[in-house]
C-alpha cells in the first residue's frame, strides 16, 4: 500500500438505535440498535482505481456485550436476518470480544482524561477503539453498479455477562472509507 | 543444552500428554497463590486487567498494538506455571486449537476440552473455578461455555488471506478481529447469560483460552515465517508488557524464548 486516499468520512454520526431488540431467525443470538449511515458517500469521491478499500469505524465502545457487527453496503433494510452474502451487499464484520460491564467499584470504568505529558501510564482499558473490515469487492461492486455508497451495521449479539445492557450495544464515533493504490 | 517446548495441535496429543497436560492444570487450579491457575488468570481482566488489546496511543505519539506481543509474554509465564505442576514426563507444551480444522468445523471446541470426565475424574480442562473476591460483586463459581454452531468458525481461506498481510499494524488488528469473533462464538449464550470466554473480565478462567491464544500466537509466528521475525514497528520494541519482566523486543522470536510449534513431535 504506497498510498491512501480517505474519501467522505461519515462523520460524527452515533450509532443509532433504528430497530428494537429482538433475535436471529435461529433464536441463537439476539440483535440490537441497527446503524444506518445519514449521508452517502458519491462514488465521484472515489478513485478511479483502487487495490484495497477499508471501512473503518473509529471510536467504538467496548465496554459491554460481545457482538458481531455486520456490514452491508447499499441495503439499508439488511437486518439480523439477512443473509451475509455479496448480493446483499454484505462487505466483511468487526468483532467486539466485549468487557462485559463494570466489575469494580463506582468509577473504575469511567475513562480518565489525560493529566499531562508527564502522565505515562498507559490508556485506560475501555479507551475507544478502531476496527478495520476490509471490504474491496464490495466498494467496488458498489462503485460499478451506482452513483452512491451507504452503509448499514447490524449487531448481532454473540455474549454478555449480567452487567450488560442489551438493548443498544453498538456504539462508535465515525465511520472512514479508505482507498489504497 | 536445553530442549525447546514444543507446542502442538490439542488434537494430535497422544493419551499421556494430553493426561499429563490434565494433571497441570488440575494441580494448577488446586492452589490459590501466586503459582496456581486464578492468579494468572486473574492477569488479564478481573481484577488485574493487564491485557492489551487494540491500540493505545494515550501519551504518544505511538500506535501501540501490543496485543501479539503482550498475550506471547502471557501464555510463556502461564505455561512454565502448569509445567510445574505437570509429571516429569511427559513434559507438554501448551496446546493449540485449530479452529479452523475440518474437525472443528464439524466438532466445535476440541473434544479433550468439552468432555465431562477423563479417567473417572472431572476434567479440568472443560471448566475451572473463578475465584475473584475483589469484583463487584465478588465471583466464586465455575466457568461457563455455551459455543456456537461449529460451521461458524473461520475458515482456513480466511487464514491464508490474513498471512498475507505484509504490514505488522495491518496483520494484528485483522488477527485481533479473529480472535474477538472466537472469545464470542466460543462463550457465546444460554439465551439467558453468556459464557465466560465472551467477556474479556473472566476469559482467562476457561481452560481453552489457553488454546485459543496458542493458536493465536502461532498464528503469528507463522506470519513471521513469512514476513520476518523483526518485522514490527521499531517504536514498539522497548515498551514493556507489564506485569512480565519483559519488553517487545524480548518476545519477538519464539525459539529465543524457548519453544516451537509443530503439527505432530514423536519421540523414538
Amino acid at each position: 500500500m504506497a498510498s491512501k486516499s480517505k474519501a467522505a468520512a461519515d462523520k460524527a454520526v452515533k450509532a443509532r438505535p433504528t430497530t428494537p431488540s429482538t433475535h436471529t431467525a435461529d433464536g441463537r443470538y439476539r440483535t440490537s440498535a441497527v446503524y444506518k449511515s445519514p449521508r452517502t458517500l458519491p462514488v465521484d469521491q472515489l478513485p478511479a482505481q483502487f487495490s484495497r478499500a477499508d471501512i473503518e469505524f473509529i471510536g467504538i465502545d467496548h465496554s459491554g456485550a460481545s457482538y458481531e457487527a455486520r456490514v452491508y453496503i447499499n441495503n439499508p433494510n439488511a437486518d439480523a436476518n439477512t443473509p451475509p452474502t455479496e448480493a446483499n451487499g454484505y462487505a466483511g464484520s468487526y468483532y467486539i470480544f466485549g468487557h462485559g460491564g463494570c466489575f469494580g467499584d463506582v468509577g473504575h470504568c469511567d475513562i480518565p482524561p489525560k493529566q499531562d505529558s508527564f502522565d505515562i501510564r498507559p490508556s485506560h482499558p475501555l479507551e475507544p477503539i478502531r476496527k478495520v473490515v476490509i471490504a474491496t469487492d464490495a466498494i467496488k461492486n458498489a462503485a460499478a453498479q451506482g452513483s452512491q455508497i451507504n452503509v448499514t451495521v447490524v449487531p448481532v449479539i454473540l455474549s454478555w455477562t449480567d452487567k450488560t445492557v442489551l438493548t443498544d450495544v453498538m456504539k462508535f464515533d465515525h465511520i472512514n472509507v479508505i482507498t489504497y493504490d | 543444552m536445553a530442549s525447546l517446548i514444543v507446542r502442538k495441535n490439542v488434537d494430535n496429543l497422544l493419551p499421556a500428554e494430553l493426561q499429563a497436560l490434565r494433571t497441570g492444570y488440575k494441580n494448577a487450579q488446586a492452589i490459590m497463590d501466586n503459582r496456581g491457575y486464578n492468579h494468572f488468570a486473574g492477569l488479564h481482566g478481573i481484577p488485574n486487567w493487564f491485557c492489551w488489546h487494540h491500540d493505545h496511543t494515550r501519551g504518544s505519539a505511538v500506535n501501540a498494538n501490543l496485543f501479539l506481543p503482550w498475550h506471547r509474554a502471557y501464555l510463556l509465564s502461564f505455561e512454565r506455571a502448569i509445567r510445574d505442576q505437570s509429571p516429569a514426563t511427559p513434559k507438554v507444551g501448551l496446546p493449540w486449537w485449530d479452529w479452523t480444522s475440518s474437525i472443528s468445523h464439524s466438532s466445535g471446541v476440541p473434544n479433550a476440552f468439552s468432555v465431562a470426565t477423563a479417567g473417572g475424574q472431572p476434567n479440568p480442562l472443560l471448566r475451572a473455578r473463578i475465584v475473584a473476591p475483589t469484583a463487584t460483586p465478588p465471583i466464586n463459581r465455575l466457568t461457563r461455555r455455551f459455543p456456537g454452531p461449529p460451521s461458524q468458525l473461520p475458515t482456513a481461506a480466511s487464514i491464508t488471506n490474513l498471512l498475507n498481510l505484509s504490514q505488522f499494524n495491518d496483520f494484528s488488528t485483522q488477527l485481533e478481529n479473529i480472535h474477538d469473533f472466537v472469545h464470542g462464538w466460543t462463550g457465546g449464550n444460554n439465551g439467558t447469560v453468556g459464557g465466560d470466554m465472551g467477556s474479556l473480565g473472566t476469559a482467562a478462567w476457561d481452560p481453552i483460552f489457553w488454546s485459543h491464544h496458542c493458536m493465536i500466537d502461532r498464528l503469528w509466528y507463522l506470519w513471521q515465517l513469512k514476513h520476518g521475525v523483526s518485522n514490527i514497528p521499531p517504536a514498539l520494541l522497548p515498551m514493556v508488557l507489564t506485569p512480565f519482566s519483559l519488553k517487545v523486543q524480548d518476545v519477538l522470536s519464539p525459539n529465543a524464548l524457548g519453544y516451537e510449534y509443530a503439527v505432530s513431535f514423536v519421540t523414538l
